[in-house]
């Protein structure tokens, strides 16, 4: 990618926002308003070009730090958090949704996932898809933030500016039961870093006495080893072997560093020592392992597994078992039935508190982005996601996805799930879809609603004879 | 219809008008593109130009007419993307220095054959990926490449995808220019330096040698676009720069005595000459994300650029069309106002079958959208006005689609000012046919290139 | 276009009339609230809530579910317990009946499914594969199946007769866990069983008239009162004692399946899968009133090609299907997460309570064991389970299982296994 310097980087940023800002969003409706279209432009002109206010109104946050406030305002400026609570005063040039009757949630981060920026690989700002559909549909999940290559990147949908968070924070290095060589390598290199950072330090303090005092050679030296034991990566293992998990843990004892343990799948059988070593764990709750029967220990997969961990002290994050989009049938199991994971972790007995955190906070922290997003506090992104019901829930959809303190996602404004359960306000309007190109050629229409009706985003189309809203009938 | 070659040549000497005596066409109904229709039209051609094109206009005695009150005529078509008749490959992928006009073969049978077709006026742009070169707009037909070469560097090509090489490369281009500037200046500032201290000295030698006149450099002409491709072959003498700002330079002209700044090397080139507005780039996107990435890739760059979309059966690309239905933070396409090179395809909204009419949404959108064929071969070639038809009939303007047959890439090539339209002193570029040109049935009946006839059984 | 069917017509419907009456027979008996005699197993059951599934959905809470000799004696509201009883107070509990699959292929070790020499095995049994109480049919129960419908895969075209069996854990013996052996036919009509060996059978045509031919035999066997082993079983089929469950699946074979065995044959048929775009044909299907079994794909998007994400049983609902069931078609999807497709398929559209009834007593109606079980009602077999919240919530831990009275599974003593 270009490389600007930090100063032409944050220069851009600023032109870029500041040219940015009179832009029409679909969302533009104070609290009663329908949920339609925008403003005309003339409005946006005379707002104050530096301040980009945003606001949900109406709604309950559930902040993901345990705070719940019913019918709170959450207000956000030039994409930050800027307060929740009651009676806040929201700019009249302000954009808002309403979410009267559904709750409001930290974007939930995935902790890793694929295809949700499109085919981006490698260099994640140069590649990403803001228009992939499957970000969208990662969006009508609720995610707003995925781990992606060794980093984390938003789900920015419209833009290619500012996705990136974060570039390199895993380094991940194998411990196997089936490698024994490879163990004895890293341990040696582990060994090594130390040496050197013992050194280093020994000479830092002694060089200013004896300014002559050679450096200590970084030969042989492993950077990203010196970088786990600086705390600056963090080391990130897969592992699911009692045995391996075990001594992931010693190692990371022994050298002082807290890695992370993708799998974990008998962590469960040795919790304890993972909590004292600050292990934190990827883990799919659904996990199927049967104990090796050789073994006289506990051993396999358990549902209890996370619940178990976390008791244990371990920080636990969750991802499902497919972590791409599979829309081949069978539903359930992928990336966009993320939230559902969790609930497997609960009946296993983890706290419906630490699940919710599973997938926003926990994430985030592993993700080193945590002072960014993961949870609904001032200062940190607005990046919100408002849905009809407990997010945990079976049967509970994201309404709207926010990202930097603007609407990325509208669930009845993408073809893909605005025929379930459609808003109520919605279903009462009959709208043309946008692939249908009206028999007869029309003139160019002027800004506003007929646009986006023929041109413009898919909406649901007006088959309502589907009977969405119309409960079946019961059996007999 | 095939005809064999032979025959070309025989319909070709049929026509009188070899000797640039003036002709009149009579026909029912004229698409200008600039003016409208002109029904009952009456068109004045001479010495390869048109002289007059009027409703019903008295011809004079004496002038051979062509009277066809059943036939439509319109601009000879402009293909502004192709690479008909030509064969060779790409090369590395940054060449901004190979030009398209050095490859350019005059025997070609496929651009002999694209007259046919109603083409008259072509973009050929050089094979490869990346950066790879500069394209020439040209005729279909020439003895020689010199009679071909309209405009030896219409745009530069740049395919833009969203990757780090294509960023990579962009940003070393323009690096690369920046070197170049960083060398003019220095070059200046020594050579600022030396005349400040040849004046000093002059100045003391002034009351010595008072009847001396200054040499004077001569003041340079504009280059005519053939001339140029001389002029810069070699570089000594070439300032880009220089005619940007004739003004500037005269005031400094008295100080720059003799400075002659230093060429630009063959790579960087292109990219200084966009960065002086003396060159426009065509950059090809493949999907909505190229166009943001791209303009991410050029940050504040003012360089002068069109866009080729390659339309596929699931194009996203809607979505940048404007910046207001998405509320993009960047430009959309169309309020650009930029010229969007586009094949006739109707597509799907994405996982779909809801048909879409991408060219008219880009129209729409404020975007001056130019039709390239489906595929870059003699058959769609043969069927592009029928592809068009596909998309008038499923909502776009006739008007645009006219437009984007002939003067929207006439335009965009550089040479909207000679071709394109049926309006007096431009090159008599017509093509004939024998009824509404985007219905199924239509057939070209004629075409005229440079006020000869070079396709059609034509009497005069 | 149809064979007349005046007269299938008629016997269909007295069949049905009559079958119709003896389940109602069976569901509305009387509560038993005598004392537990010695020598009588039972247990009283105290529950926060108490799902019955029956006909009118009834609901308590807190509710009392009695059990004597492996049956329901009594199911309502919370009441005082007849002496004799051990009382489970489970307050903190759900109890729901137990789930019924109709698709399982976890009968046996695994793997075990196929015998793909002749296009259609009439003759053969799953029953021969059954390992009663495996680890899959441990997790079964652990996650609250109590009765499942073991058969052949759809390698075939009919791939032979499959096992009715309940998920009793440790011990259990084959007379102890089998509740109808044969239980059913097994067919399968879409894309698996189109061989391409070289030999007919290799195409839709090959294979329905493999089919037909096989059919006609065992029909005329019983217009003529005559039984071969061979056609023992596929006889019974036509005669409408035994249930056939057809594999099928898209906008061509689902209706095509419906055409042969719901209208020609006039069997008791029930369209499994229904996937892909078969739900575009929905509204004939019901018209026809085969009962329909879902599963396990539950969504489809790049077959239909509008952009959405259809959830297929809802839309087979939207077209007013009765009695719709749902599968897991195990190991494909794991057998303990049977619940977890009625999960799905309600976020996908459908109703909670009617998805519910779709892994209950729908399934159990459509294959002749609503007398039994797929719901707590007073007679019925005692296949109880108890959980800590909603059935269909994946966050919902099973706590016990009662199948025939006796606990099954039960987390406490046994440890969580799902």
């Amino acid at each position: 990618m270009i490389r600007l310097d930090l100063m032409r980087r944050l220069s851009f940023l600023a032109v870029v926002s500041c040219a940015a800002f009179p832009v029409l969003a679909q969302e533009g409706e104070k609290t009663d308003a329908p949920k339609g279209d925008a403003e005309e432009s003339k409005d946006e002109k005379k707002k104050d070009e530096e301040e980009r206010w945003f606001a949900i109104l109406n709604g309950d946050v559930y902040a993901g730090t345990g705070e719940v406030l019913r019918g709170a305002t959450l207000l956000s400026k030039n994409g930050k958090i800027h307060s929740i609570g009651y009676d806040l005063y929201v700019p009249p040039d302000a954009k808002t949704v309403d979410a009267k009757g559904y709750r409001l949630y930290p974007g939930l981060v995935a902790i890793s996932s694929q295809g949700l920026l499109g085919n981006a690989s490698g260099d994640f700002e140069d590649t990403i898809d803001p228009f992939s559909f499957r970000m969208v549909l990662g969006l009508g999940t609720g995610i707003t933030t995925t781990g992606a290559g060794s980093g984390a990147v938003k789900l920015k949908r419209f833009s290619v500016d500012g996705a990136v968070l974060n570039e390199k924070i895993f380094s991940t290095f194998s411990w196997s039961a089936n490698n024994p060589r490879g163990k004895g390598e890293l341990r040696e290199k582990l060994v090594v870093a130390a040496k050197f950072l013992r050194e280093y330090r020994e000479w830092q303090r002694k060089v200013k006495e004896e300014k002559d005092l050679p450096e200590p050679s970084k030969r042989g030296v492993d950077n990203n080893m010196l970088g786990v034991l600086q705390g600056e990566q963090t080391a990130k293992f897969v592992a699911n072997d009692r045995d391996d998990l075990l001594g992931i843990a010693r190692l990371a004892q022994e050298f002082g560093f807290r890695p992370v343990i993708e799998g974990c799948q008998e962590g469960w059988t040795v919790a304890d020592e993972l909590g004292r070593a600050g292990v934190r764990a990827i883990v799919t709750p659904r996990d199927r392992r049967t104990k090796d029967e050789r073994q006289a220990h506990d051993g396999g997969a358990s549902i209890e597994n996370a619940a178990i961990l976390h008791r244990a002290g371990v920080q636990v994050a969750i991802t499902p078992a497919t972590e791409g989009v599979d829309l081949g049938g069978l539903a359930g199991r992928d990336i966009l039935h993320l939230p559902i994971e969790p609930g497997f972790a609960v009946r296993g007995g983890l706290s419906e508190r630490a699940a919710l955190e599973s997938i926003t906070i926990v994430p985030a922290r592993l993700l080193g982005v945590s002072h960014r997003v993961g949870s609904l506090e001032v200062g940190k992104d607005c990046d919100v996601i408002v849905t009809d019901g407990d997010v945990l829930h079976y049967k509970t959809f994201v309404q709207w996805a926010v990202i930097d303190g603007k609407v990325v996602y509208d669930k009845e404004k993408e073809l893909f799930y605005a025929h379930i359960r459609p808003r109520p306000e919605v279903a009462a309007v009959k709208k043309i879809d946008a692939g249908e190109t009206p028999p007869v050629p029309v003139e160019p229409a002027e800004e506003g609603e007929k646009d986006e009706e023929k041109d413009g985003p898919e909406k649901k189309d007006g088959e309502k004879k589907d009977g969405d809203e119309t409960p079946p009938k019961k059996d007999g | 219809m095939l005809r064999s070659h032979s025959f070309f040549i025989g319909v070709l000497l049929a026509t009188p008008a070899l000797a640039g005596g003036p002709i009149a066409i009579r026909v029912g109904r004229a698409e200008t593109v600039a003016k409208g229709v002109v029904l009952n039209a009456v068109i004045l051609v001479e010495d390869g130009k048109i002289v007059l094109i009027g409703e019903d206009l008295p011809v004079e005695r004496g002038v051979p007419i062509l009277d066809r009150p059943s036939w439509t005529v319109m601009p000879g078509l402009v293909s502004c993307y192709t690479r008909i008749g030509q064969d060779s490959e790409g090369g590395d992928d940054f060449s901004p220095d190979v030009k398209a006009v050095d490859e350019l073969y005059p025997k070609s049978r496929d651009l002999r054959k694209v007259v046919e077709y109603g083409v008259t006026t072509l973009g050929i742009y050089p094979a490869g990926n990346g950066i790879p070169g500069i394209a020439a707009a040209v005729r279909p037909i020439g003895e020689t490449v010199e009679e071909m070469v309209l405009d030896d560097s219409a745009y530069l090509k740049i395919v833009m995808r969203s990757d780090s090489a294509s960023k990579k490369r962009l940003r070393d281009a323009f690096k690369k220019a920046d070197e170049h500037d960083e060398k003019v200046k220095k070059a200046r500032e020594k050579f600022d330096e030396k005349f400040d201290k040849d004046k000093d000295k002059k100045g003391k030698k002034e009351e010595k040698k008072e009847d001396k006149p200054e040499p004077k450099p001569e003041p340079k002409p504009e280059p005519k676009p053939e001339e140029k491709k001389v002029a810069q072959g070699e570089g000594q003498d070439a300032d880009p720069e220089s005619a940007q700002e004739p003004k500037a330079e005269a005031k400094t002209d008295k100080k720059a005595d003799g400075f002659v700044p230093p060429a630009p090397d063959d790579k960087s080139r292109a990219f200084v000459e966009m960065r002086a507005g003396k060159l426009r780039a065509l950059v090809t996107l493949a999907a909505a994300s190229d166009w943001l990435h791209w303009l991410d890739a050029i940050g504040k760059e003012k360089i002068g650029f069109d866009v080729r979309l390659v339309l596929n059966q699931d194009s996203d690309m809607y979505y940048v069309f404007d910046k207001k239905t998405y509320d993009l933070e960047a430009d959309g396409i169309g309020d650009r106002k930029i010229h969007a090179v586009v094949e006739p395809l109707l597509t799907f909204t994405p996982n779909t079958r809801r048909v879409r009419n991408l060219p008219m949404e880009l129209a729409r959108a404020g975007a001056k959208v130019c039709f390239t064929p489906r595929v870059d071969d003699l058959p769609n070639y043969k069927a592009w006005l029928a592809h068009v038809s596909e998309l008038v009939g499923a909502g776009m303007s006739r008007e645009t689609a006219l437009r984007g047959l002939t003067l929207n890439p006439a335009e965009m090539l550089g040479v909207g000012d000679r071709v394109g339209s049926i309006e007096k002193g431009k090159d008599a570029n017509l093509v004939f046919v024998d009824g509404d040109p985007f219905q199924p049935s239509t057939r070209i009946q004629a075409v005229m290139l440079d006020g000869r006839f070079v396709f059609g059984e034509v009497d005069l | 276009m149809h064979a007349p069917r005046s007269n299938r017509t008629m016997l269909t419907f007295a069949l049905l009339v009559s079958g119709a009456l003896a389940s109602s027979c069976a569901s509305k008996r009387t509560a038993d609230l005598d004392p537990l005699e010695p020598g009588e197993l039972g247990v009283a059951i105290r529950c926060g809530r108490v799902l019955t599934v029956d006909d009118d959905d009834a609901t308590y809470g807190p509710g009392l579910v009695l059990v004597k000799n492996g049956r329901i004696a009594y199911v309502g509201p919370d009441r005082a317990v007849p002496a004799g009883y051990p009382v489970e107070e489970r307050l903190d509990l759900w109890a729901s009946p137990g789930m019924v699959e109709l698709h399982a292929h976890v009968h046996g070790p695994g793997g075990d499914i196929n015998d793909m020499v002749y296009p259609v095995n009439a003759d053969l049994r799953a029953s021969a594969g059954f390992v009663p109480g495996n680890r899959a049919i441990r997790l079964a129960c652990a996650g609250g199946v109590t009765t499942l419908f073991g058969i052949p895969g759809s390698g075939t075209s009919i791939g032979g007769f499959g096992i009715l069996f309940k998920a009793k854990t440790a011990g259990a013996t084959y007379d102890e866990a089998t509740i109808r052996d044969p239980g059913g036919m097994k067919v399968a009509q879409s894309y698996n069983p189109e061989r391409r060996a070289g030999d007919l059978g290799a195409t839709r045509a090959g294979l329905s008239w493999i089919l037909e031919q096989w059919n006609e035999e065992a029909r005329v066997a019983n217009r003529e009162g005559t039984s071969t082993p061979m056609l023992e079983n596929l006889q019974k089929v036509h005669s409408r004692e035994l249930p056939v469950l057809i594999h099928s699946a898209g906008s061509d074979g689902y209706p095509a399946a419906a055409r042969m065995w719901h209208v020609k044959y006039g069997a008791r048929a029930v369209l499994s899968h229904g996937c892909f775009d078969a739900h575009m044909t929905a509204p004939w299907l019901v018209e026809l009133g085969v009962p329909l079994n879902v599963g396990p794909r539950e969504i489809d998007f790049s077959t239909t090609r509008d952009g959405k994400i259809t959830g297929t049983a809802a839309r087979y609902l939207e077209a007013g299907a009765r009695n719709l069931s749902l599968n897991t078609d195990s190991p494909v999807v794991p057998q303990e997460e049977l619940f977890l497709q009625g999960a799905v398929a309600a976020r996908y559209g459908a109703d909670s309570h009617t998805m519910l009834r779709a892994v209950t007593i729908a399934p159990a109606r459509v294959f002749g064991l609503d007398d039994r079980v797929g719901s707590l009602e007073v007679g019925k077999d005692a296949d109880v389970v108890l959980r800590t919240g909603e059935p269909l919530d994946p966050r919902s831990r099973v706590e016990v299982v009662f199948i025939d009275g006796l606990v099954e599974y039960d987390r406490r003593r046994d440890g969580q296994w799902f």
